[in-house]
């Protein structure tokens, strides 16, 4: 009872979460007149309340088990906690025009969006196996719904039915892994997968624990869209309303790493003095290294020839996939933490791409490439804007793009010689990149308009959320000591009891 | 007798087939009947080595879980199957290919 109340006390950013989520369904049932409005005030206020209650926490540094073992808080946990509901209160704020979703209920979408977001927050701090595929089914049965959102869109229809077809199967094959893991190691917890693979496996075992790992990297590679589970990626990210794209491209891929952190470095690997070291029984950092290199080249070369916006930046968000896990591979405590400034940075300079493209949406009812020809006479200062994410999208100084790019190598190199073909790759990967996002600035910039159209205006909220995400991918710089020693506090990952 | 063995075999057999169903089907009620044999072998898995190997009921509130989480998803798959049929007079997931590139 008291390890209950216990726990309870330090839930209550999810708590608040749940709490909004059933007040914005009661709302939307109410029938008011100005509900649509009143929806997302109380959506963006609980979300907002949550973020302050995670400080608490934060300041508390507490690391421990809650619930029986089932959820882990360490301030890792608390890191992801912030970034996940940061990434919803962004959505929930700054993609207000949305031409796709106009005319269609808010109340349904703000309470899918945060369920969306307790089930990220409980992913990314799942500490059993039961628990971590409760959050994980949790995570994509409600963004199956959300990519469904338009219903009577035939594009919308096809993406949610692509993706819940992929989804099942991916993440079943990932129960069936777990249901092997808990057969050899007796246990579902992470702390004891970890006793029961430190202690050793029989050589001739050795292929199982392989494959298992394997089945069970299927779901974390469906929600981080890792090759070969990234088949869903694209076509998703194209049917999908471009706020839930948005949305799917930053939050549940961010609690999608966090989990594959938990998973590798908790139950497989011991921890080392200061660091993690890695577990006798299983090489998984081969395989996760393979698996990363593999999918930034897929995600880069595949953007090279697409003419969608929406579909070009699926495959850059499939190549940064690639990049983020080089944090996970490096095993170390400056790996982690590279993975985390990446994913913080990728928050802002993915959200502020995804919002142009909204706003261009909004007036020309096009995400065609062809159609942004002549943007920057028509609206420099959205040009500009774009042009900035692009840069930081890129890793060019001084955007927080590039610390991140910076951080995920530095981890990687200094893991010695046998590592630097890795980092070569993904240089030559950030290479080819530059050369896409390049092109969608020259369309932009260089190429004369297919025909004549009118200026494009913005209000002035959207374009102060533009702004807002430009200074957020060019500031952070200066205070960056602060960032940066944020993220090495957070760096705690619950280990033992 | 029956061992542990006897249950991972038909466990592994009914996770082939499923897998086999959902390659090979069109039709997306097919493909979700492939999918719930996926699920259902990991449950037989996970009743089996709860019940033969491990000698503690974790297994067996897993698959408990599974079995909600089947429900719903199952749940929302056929509403999105039904979307998929009012909207172009077919089941199968073949002729849904507007999107690709």
């Amino acid at each position: 009872m008291n390890e209950l109340l216990e726990s309870l006390r330090r839930f209550h950013p999810e708590i608040t979460l749940t709490a909004g989520l059933l007040l914005v369904v009661l709302l939307d049932a109410s029938g008011i007149k100005a509900r649509d409005a009143l929806c997302r005030i109380l959506s963006a206020a609980t979300l907002v309340l949550a973020l302050l209650l995670c400080v608490p926490l934060y300041e508390a540094g507490w690391s421990g088990e809650l619930f029986g073992g089932m959820l882990a808080l360490d301030p890792m946990a608390v890191f992801f906690k912030v970034i996940l509901i940061a990434a919803s209160l962004l959505i929930a704020l700054a993609f207000g025009s949305s031409r796709e979703l106009l005319g269609l209920g808010q109340g349904e979408f703000h309470s899918l969006l945060l369920a969306v977001t307790v089930s990220n927050l409980l992913l990314a701090s799942a500490n059993d196996l039961a628990m971590l595929y409760l959050a994980l089914e949790m995570v994509s049965i409600t963004s199956y719904v959300m990519v469904a959102y338009i219903k009577g869109d035939r594009l919308s229809n096809e993406a949610s039915l692509k993706y819940v077809l992929f989804g099942a199967v991916s993440t079943g094959t990932m129960l069936y892994g777990l249901s092997l893991l808990y057969g050899m190691t007796g246990t579902t917890s992470l702390q004891g997968i970890r006793e029961a693979l430190a202690t050793g496996f029989p050589e001739q075992n050795r292929f199982a624990v392989y494959l298992v790992t394997f089945l069970v990297f299927a779901g974390f590679g469906f929600k981080t869209a890792a090759v070969p589970f990234h088949f869903w990626c694209p076509d998703v990210y194209q049917g999908a309303p471009t706020p839930v794209t948005a949305f799917l491209s930053v939050a549940p891929k961010a609690a999608g790493f966090a989990i594959m952190l938990r998973f590798f470095l908790r139950g497989m690997s011991t921890a080392g003095p200061g660091a993690w070291e890695l577990d006798a029984t299983v090489n998984w950092p081969v395989l996760l290294m393979l698996i990363s290199a593999v999918t930034m080249t897929v995600g880069n070369v595949a953007a090279l020839t697409q003419t969608n916006m929406k579909r070009l930046l699926a495959y850059s968000s499939i190549a940064h996939a690639g990049y983020i896990m080089m944090g996970v591979v490096a095993l170390s405590e400056n790996g982690a933490r590279s993975m985390m400034i990446y994913l913080a940075a990728y928050l802002f300079m993915n959200l502020g791409a995804f919002l142009v493209v909204t706003l261009v949406h909004y007036q020309d009812g096009t995400f065609d490439l062809r159609d942004y020809a002549g943007l920057w006479r028509r609206a420099p200062g959205l040009t500009l804007a774009m042009a900035i994410f692009l840069f930081s999208l890129m890793g060019i100084p001084p955007l927080v793009g590039f610390m991140g790019k910076l951080y995920v190598f530095a981890a990687i190199v200094e893991k010695g010689q046998a590592y630097y073909w890795y980092a070569v790759v993904a240089a030559v990967n950030a290479a080819v990149a530059a050369y896409y996002y390049a092109r969608v600035l020259r369309t932009m910039i260089i190429d004369p308009e297919l025909e004549p159209k009118p200026l494009l205006r913005l209000s002035f909220a959207d374009a102060s959320w533009v702004s807002f995400f430009v200074l957020a991918n060019v500031l952070p710089l200066l205070w960056w000591s602060h960032i940066d020693g944020w993220a090495r506090a957070s760096l705690t990952l619950f280990a033992g009891r | 007798m029956i061992t542990l063995q006897h249950y991972l075999l038909v466990s592994a057999a009914l996770f082939s087939l499923g897998l086999l169903g959902v390659l090979t089907r069109r039709n997306a009620v097919n493909i979700l009947m492939g999918i719930e044999l996926i699920l259902n072998s990991a449950n037989v898995n996970l009743v089996a080595f709860s019940r033969f190997g491990t000698g503690n009921l974790q297994g067996q509130l897993f698959a408990v879980f599974v079995i909600v989480i089947a429900a719903s998803e199952v749940a929302v798959a056929l509403a999105i199957v039904l979307t998929l049929y009012r909207l172009r007079r077919t089941p199968n997931v073949d002729e849904a290919d507007l999107l690709r590139g």
